[in-house]
């Protein structure tokens, strides 16, 4: 379906002897903003970071936009520059520990890449990377370091910068987890915001109130396998599954 | 005891052979100058090409850290003494560099030189390397993410934050080279530890060997207090909010 | 204690361990009376020498061999001592035995006064000169034509010397062995070489590819040296150089290394 932005089909993913991914099937369509949740140990971030090749899968197809970017040309040769290039430019992606660049401000942070990688002027790129700054309530902090930053202003600064890229998916990989609770809100809000404007999004979570109210979608993934998915009311009030009932039970504290 | 304050601290000794034992260790300067700036740069290749990513580049990696490894262990001495005793008999190499008196230096000079680079750019690539593996790896993740190239990560991303925790090991590193240069008076460079065994030969007396180490710690001593300085700085330093430990 | 930890220590444990064997097993340099053949079965003399320098001493520790080591074994039976020789460097070797770290020194050592400052010397034993040596046609004449060119000698020699005062040496190299100089020759990294001129002569015959351009006769002697309060054993060392040189022992000695008579003085 022309629709769907990503989709993957039987994605496995190994390291060493321990297989992480079993079999993954799952479809993203433009727009969509996909919750995933789980225990630890299930495969979600590994799953995120197949999508953009940080952990390159051993079977599997996952087609992005159409292509597939697991055997795109010079498949099999070590690192695929056509794949990684398509791949990046259109995929971004925010840290559970932000990955700000510690030597440049917020500004310098947001414009680096769209300067370096999509050859944007300095001027163009500041001008972007201004704008997008001020849409996640930083405008003021344009100048400082992430040192000087709190954890949730590091992290909204992470979310402008992958936007710079003008990214058709972002992926958020348990963005919220290694903040302090009062810091928390800005993040999801901005977040929120980002999804009600149309963005597609995989976002990795144990924020269970985000998923219920921003969510399209909810999968459930246990020991390297999507349990189950569907509308959030449907998996959050009414687990069909065995294991997402003892998950839920557990987080929900019911 | 006075034969042995004789023997070392004659100052008489020490003042009639000043002059030319400070020439002398003036050409250990010379050689460590030239010899570190080499090796620096040697050392950061070296470092660079460790990095190379990929399965296509393993013989590249492979070959870097071989070399690293071997001149790591092999002794200075015998690396000065294989090529000065090696390389002139090397008949399809040009006279200019078998023999080589660039600049007006002595042969000597040039295959010290050489030596001390190729086992001091080994050294110096392990500095680069801690200060580069140092350097969280979430930093390249994100570079990655970004859409930037191995090299662009490296350049704009990874290598400026290694470049901070590369300062203190790379002077010591640094002292040890200006110590070594030493060794090249066994190939008969006039520097000073040759000068001053001809005066010790002369004289039947060692003080001039004293005056030349007495030069080389004014020299060190301070660059090792840096260093000390340096040491201590890093370790006050708070971990900045690049990334949070996570439990 | 972790397992890397205990690794180790072993680890280190283990080197001393081999490092202390080793040196107590044999890593002498001086031979315990094995290989020095003649000898008057006596006591033993320590002999320092900077080995090797040939034809006056080379060999390996056990079995040396040279014109100094075998003269020193002849005056040595007729004293009634057994000389144990020492490899030691030649620009501390006045300065050891006068401070008592051997009883003689043979080491192709030229008498000179500044060096009689610190030493005694026995009679003169050896009659040298310096000489000139060259590569193999490559043009290079006596001690005038070395104006401008790299030269070699040994530290601390006499033909060190010889070149600081008559040579106008472009680039004057001291190396610490007197082969390390010839072999520079050879490399072509200098020029010629100021060295003494049965050394010189050695290398022509047994190594090949050099020549000597010039002999340049200097007047000077050899002596055997000793601590200057040594008297007792320099006048026993005078009386068994006089009898080897009158006994014919001295000739037999010279011819075989030298390949050609004794000067006057020095027959019988």
């Amino acid at each position: 379906m022309p629709d769907q932005v990503l989709q993957l089909r039987g994605v496995r993913k190994r390291f060493g002897d321990l297989e992480v991914l079993k079999g993954i099937d799952l479809e993203v369509a433009k727009g969509e903003v996909v919750c995933i949740l789980g225990p630890s140990g299930s495969g979600k971030s590994t799953m995120l970071r197949c999508v953009n090749l940080l952990e390159p899968p051993e079977e599997g197809e996952i087609l992005l936009e159409g292509q597939d970017i697991c055997r795109g040309p010079g498949s099999g040769t070590g690192e695929q520059s056509w794949n990684l290039d398509f791949v990046r430019q259109r995929v971004g992606m925010v840290f559970q520990q932000f990955n700000l660049f510690p030597h440049k401000t917020a500004l310098q942070n947001v414009t680096l890449a769209p300067e370096k990688v999509l050859g944007r002027s300095a001027a163009e790129a500041r001008e972007r990377g201004t704008a997008l700054l001020e849409r996640v309530g930083l405008g003021d902090k344009l100048a400082q370091y992430p040192e000087r930053l709190s954890g949730g202003q590091q992290q909204r600064v992470a979310i402008a910068r992958a936007l710079a890229m003008d990214p058709h998916v972002m992926l958020f990989d348990e963005v919220t987890s290694a903040l302090d609770p009062e810091l928390v809100k800005e993040v999801l809000d901005t977040m929120r915001e980002l999804a009600e404007e149309g963005m597609t999004m995989m976002v990795v979570t144990h924020e269970i109130g985000f998923a219920r109210e921003v969510a399209d979608r909810v999968v459930f993934m246990d020991g390297g396998v999507i349990v189950e998915q569907g509308k959030p009311a449907d998996v959050l009030e009414h687990p069909r599954e065995e294991r997402t009932q003892k998950f839920l039970g557990l987080v929900l504290d019911r | 005891m006075s034969q042995f304050f004789n023997q070392y601290f004659n100052f008489d000794v020490m003042r009639e052979h000043f002059g030319e034992v400070l020439v002398g260790f003036l050409q250990n300067l010379l050689v460590f100058a030239v010899a570190a700036v080499l090796a620096l740069a040697l050392g950061l290749f070296l470092a660079l090409l460790r990095q190379l990513p990929g399965k296509k580049l393993m013989p590249i990696r492979f070959l870097t850290i071989a070399y690293i490894d071997f001149f790591r262990a092999v002794p200075i001495l015998i690396i000065i003494l294989m090529i000065s005793g090696g390389v002139p008999f090397l008949s399809f190499l040009p006279q200019e560099v078998r023999i080589p008196h660039w600049f007006g230096r002595p042969d000597p000079f040039w295959y010290g030189v050489a030596a001390l680079v190729i086992v001091y750019g080994a050294f110096s690539a392990e500095v680069y390397r801690a200060g580069i593996e140092a350097v969280p790896r979430g930093q390249m993740e994100a570079a990655r993410s970004l859409g930037m190239s191995h090299f662009q990560a490296m350049r704009h991303v990874v290598v400026p934050q290694g470049v901070t925790k590369i300062p203190a090991p790379m002077l010591n590193e640094l002292i040890s080279l200006l110590k070594d240069t030493t060794l090249v008076s066994v190939i008969a460079l006039s520097e000073s530890v040759l000068v001053s065994r001809e005066v010790l030969s002369e004289r039947l007396n060692s003080s001039s060997l004293t005056l030349t180490a007495i030069f080389f710690v004014i020299i060190i001593l301070p660059l090792a207090r840096v260093v000390d300085k340096l040491i201590a700085r890093q370790q006050l330093k708070v971990t900045r909010g690049s990334h949070i430990e996570v439990a | 204690m972790s397992r890397t930890r205990l690794a180790a220590l072993l680890a280190v444990f283990l080197v001393a361990i081999s490092a202390v064997a080793v040196a107590g097993c044999g890593g002498s340099d001086s031979t315990t009376g094995e290989g020095t053949s003649a000898g008057g079965g006596g006591e033993p003399l320590t002999v320092g020498s900077d080995i090797p320098y040939p034809p006056f001493e080379q060999g390996k520790s056990g079995s040396y061999t040279g014109f100094d080591i075998e003269l020193m074994e002849a005056i040595g039976e007729k004293i009634g001592r057994t000389p144990e020789f020492q490899d030691t460097s030649f620009e501390t070797i006045f300065r050891d035995v006068a401070q008592g770290k051997f009883e003689a020194v043979i080491s192709a050592a030229t008498i000179t006064e500044e060096r009689e400052k610190e030493v005694a010397f026995s009679d003169p034993y050896y009659l040298s000169e310096q000489a000139i040596l060259v590569k193999e046609g490559s043009g290079v004449g006596g001690i005038e034509d070395l104006e401008g060119k790299t030269v070699a000698a040994q530290q601390g020699t006499t033909g060190l010397e010889l070149g600081k005062e008559k040579a106008n040496a472009g680039e004057l190299r001291p190396y610490p062995e007197g082969p390390d100089a010839i072999n520079a020759l050879k490399a072509g990294t200098v020029e010629a070489v100021i060295i003494d001129q049965p050394v010189a002569q050695n290398a022509v015959e047994e190594e090949g590819g050099v020549e000597i351009s010039e002999s340049v006769p200097t007047e000077e002697t050899y002596g055997i040296a000793l601590a200057k309060d040594n008297t007792e054993l320099l006048k026993e060392i005078n009386e068994g150089l006089s009898e080897v040189i009158s006994d014919g022992t001295y000739k037999t000695i010279y011819e075989k290394w030298f390949h050609k008579e004794p000067p006057k003085q020095f027959l019988g």
